[in-house]
């Protein structure tokens, strides 16, 4: 017995396969959130990255260069654990319907 | 065939699911003690739900028996319920609406600036505005039983349901407030929700 697997969707011996770098475009949750998490002063990150570190969605990246952090609008699901987690309060919460943009409109819920 | 009158209820998942159920169910109940035919249930297709996703509910209300009872969606929904103002930015609320419908939104915003969130407002005949989580102290119930359409045992309308089932019936007069009164258990948030929910025309 034999299968044919499609070149594009064979895997390597021992089904490595490479870690997803990047967005996933099919599972875009900005619709999930009522509420948003926004850096409210600048001044007081100290870039102790636990923003980065406890998002469940990977939302928060480093910019080691300019020492920012950069929210991901598309897949934050306003859990808002960066802001309880935020050591200097630099992250405060917001209403989703304050700001025009950010969430991506989908024909289906998930 | 009768006319049935259809309302979608979009909600939040796991934090408002009881209370949507509730809306379409108090609707559905207010409706049948009327004599009306009536229908209550959730969307298939959004179970199981996770925290935050936007969930369907539906009612249908019909003065004959409801032929079209096995469909799953609402077709033609004249009046589309919101639990949660931030939902109009991120999914077309309005599907399937094709007279002119009624919007009932859940904000202490001025319906302007929900409108401008929501691109195929042309096809609302007036919009609802009540400040539901003020009036109910923003209670919501939770109950992770599920009804899958059946009755629900535990208490109808505790939380901000009431009174956006207040504001709705104001504006479509889908059933009589005395039908609802008797229905739900927070009676005083619904009063309130009828008085105070402001019906602004669109366009």
């Amino acid at each position: 017995m034999s299968f044919i697997v499609p070149e594009e969707r064979k895997v390597a011996q021992g089904v490595v396969i490479p870690s997803p770098v990047g967005e996933n475009t099919d599972m875009i949750t900005s619709n999930w959130r009522s509420q948003r998490p926004y850096m409210k002063d600048l001044d007081k990150c100290d870039m102790c990255r636990n923003c980065y570190i406890f998002c469940p969605d990977g939302c928060w990246t480093v910019d080691e260069e300019n020492e920012v952090v950069i929210w991901n609008a598309k897949y934050c699901k306003g859990c808002l654990v960066c802001v309880t987690e935020c050591t200097e309060k630099a992250l405060d919460v917001a209403d989703e319907l304050d700001f025009e943009d950010g969430v991506v409109r989908l024909e289906k819920s998930f | 065939m009768a006319h049935v009158r259809e309302v979608t209820i979009w909600a939040r998942g796991v934090t408002q699911d009881k209370e949507g159920r509730d809306v379409s169910q108090i609707i559905a109940q207010g409706a049948d003690r009327e004599g009306k035919f009536t229908q209550a249930f959730d969307d298939y297709e959004d179970l199981p739900d996770r925290v935050g996703v936007p969930v369907r509910k539906y009612s249908r209300v019909s003065d004959e028996e409801i032929v079209m009872r096995y469909d799953y969606e609402n077709e033609n929904p004249e009046a589309v319920i919101v639990m949660d103002e931030s939902i109009v930015k991120g999914i077309d609320i309005l599907r399937h609406m094709t007279q002119k419908g009624i919007l009932v939104v859940n904000t202490r915003r001025p319906a302007a600036d929900i409108l401008k969130f929501i691109p195929n407002k042309d096809l609302l005949d007036k919009i609802v505005c009540v400040d539901a989580n003020e009036i109910a102290a923003g209670a919501t119930t939770v109950d992770f039983s599920g009804s899958e359409g059946g009755i629900d045992a535990t208490t109808l309308g505790a939380g901000i349901s009431a009174p956006l089932v207040g504001a709705a019936i104001k504006a479509t007069g889908m059933v009589e407030l005395d039908n609802i009164l008797s229905v739900v258990v927070n009676k005083d948030a619904l009063q309130r929700g009828y008085d105070e929910a402001v019906i602004a025309p669109v366009n």
